[in-house]
């Protein structure tokens, strides 16, 4: 049932070399390299998630600040009252 | 082979399968952790629920005290309706993330996999509206009133659904009863059709961000996903721990720590946070049956998705304008919700309304357009110009 491995794809002269862990350094250059990616890789999305966020937060700003006003009395409707 | 027990045996064959030699792509992302931490809160909400019904006692003037008690008297009763409130919302949060996961990557193009993953929301929307009702305060009452009153809207047969629903002129004490045996029923059907969604999604494989065939680059599930999806229940664990222990109440309502009374309506029903986005639609049209349509409309509307996939891309992730538009549709998720729990006044009613238009413009009519504007941006498909096969540079789902 389903795809399993051995029968998933057929691709050939494709070859893979692999370094023994124990021959590396872990967490090579996780902060030289990984911290510049991950600052391009927000520069790269922000542009298309925060503006609708803003747009809804100046939205929910203005709608209870008007909520709010709604609710009050115009002193200026009674300034000519004695 | 005898010793390779897991793949010969027919019940560990099965568990093989799915969690074990699952060939999986290698570069699924967190979005993809929320299936398993489904089935993880599934499991939270079974075994507690299972043991507050040891003590609940489904009648309209014990219920209230029956939770009451087991809050109080029972060894660590309020751990365990804390943790079955808590988890309701984790339940919820985990939901929404993992359709919107969904949306975004082209899931729904799976569709009998993503068909299910629709009823079962409706599943869960139904079980999670049964249990609020049953500690019998004045929201679980007033809610259950308000929402099962809307079927009288429909046409004919409309007052005659509602009265045999409640089994009464009213919400009364049949109503608890009834919805306390569905609320213990529907989480069982609930498994049985998320093995039907597993069924579905394990006959192609699971899909990746980038929308491509990965049949070339799959790792077995067992051990990396089994470990990044254990690292994901684990954070999940300390989110509904700080929640269940430090702000147990925070997103629920003080409305519900008083008995249920018929005589004396509260100022502001409204239901828990994960069907406020469904009170807005429903509230934003002033006919009540079209108020009903267009909210189970929102729900129903994920199942056009597939039809209304114009892109020949199947992810979201290299369409920078689908992107814009998809969190466009997320921050209105946010609108509606925050207007659902505001009183019927302005200019929350106009912002409603503008934002039901919005969530429904988008789905049927920009999101499609977007993706036909997109077509024309890329270049043409390209094919190797030697070599002694033809196959398509980027090969995609559906062709």
């Amino acid at each position: 049932m389903g795809p399993e491995f051995g029968r998933l794809a057929y691709v050939r002269h494709v070859i893979t070399y692999t370094l023994s862990p124990f021959e590396q350094r872990p967490f090579a250059n996780y902060f030289r390299v990984g911290l510049p990616n991950t600052w391009r890789r927000f520069r790269s999305s922000v542009f298309r998630v925060t503006p609708p966020f803003v747009v809804a937060y100046a939205v929910y700003s203005w709608g209870t600040e008007e909520n709010e006003r709604l609710k009050r009395k115009n002193p200026a409707d009674y300034a000519n009252d004695q | 082979m005898a010793h390779q027990l897991r793949k010969s045996h027919p019940l560990l064959k099965l568990v093989n399968h799915s969690l074990i030699d699952l060939p999986t792509p290698s570069n699924i992302s967190y979005w993809w952790n929320f299936g398993s931490l489904l089935g993880f809160t599934l499991l939270i909400q079974l075994a507690s629920g299972v043991m507050l019904m040891m003590h609940f006692l489904a009648d309209d003037s014990l219920a209230f005290m029956s939770v009451a008690y087991t809050s109080r008297e029972v060894w660590y009763g309020w751990l365990i309706r804390s943790l079955h409130a808590n988890g309701a919302s984790l339940f919820f949060l985990c939901t929404f993330l993992h359709i919107g996961r969904g949306v975004y990557y082209g899931s729904y193009l799976n569709e009998n996999t993503w068909n299910i993953g629709v009823l079962l929301l409706l599943l869960l929307m139904a079980t999670a509206f049964m249990g609020y009702v049953l500690p019998w305060g004045q929201m679980s009452f007033w809610g259950a009133t308000v929402i099962t009153n809307l079927m009288s809207a429909i046409p004919y047969v409309g007052d005659s659904i509602v009265t045999w629903i409640w089994g009464g002129p009213s919400v009364n004490s049949a109503t608890l009863t009834r919805f306390t045996t569905l609320h213990f029923l529907l989480p069982f059907i609930l498994m049985a059709t998320i093995l039907t969604h597993l069924i579905f999604l394990h006959e192609r494989g699971s899909f990746n961000p980038l929308g491509l065939i990965s049949n070339a680059d799959k790792i077995p599930f067992h051990p990396y996903f089994s470990a990044k999806d254990a690292m994901g229940m684990a954070l999940a664990t300390v989110l509904l721990m700080t929640l269940t222990f430090y702000f147990p109440n925070l997103l629920g309502d003080p409305e519900n720590f008083t008995p249920a009374d018929p005589m004396k309506t509260p100022d502001h029903i409204k239901p828990e946070w994960y069907f406020l986005f469904a009170y807005t639609i429903l509230r934003s049209i002033p006919n009540k049956l079209m108020g009903v349509i267009a909210m189970f409309a929102s729900i129903l509307v994920l199942l056009l998705l597939p039809a209304l996939h114009t892109s020949k891309r199947q992810s979201m992730s290299l369409r920078p304008l689908s992107q814009l538009l998809f969190w466009v549709l997320i921050a209105d998720f946010f609108i509606l919700t925050w207007i659902g729990g505001q009183p019927v006044q302005n200019p929350y009613t106009l912002i409603g309304q503008t934002a039901s238009f919005i969530y429904f413009f988008t789905i049927l009519i920009l999101l499609p357009l977007t993706g036909m504007i997109e077509n024309l941006l890329i270049k043409p498909l390209r094919y190797r110009p030697y070599g002694p096969w033809k196959i398509p540079i980027m090969p995609t789902w559906g062709n």
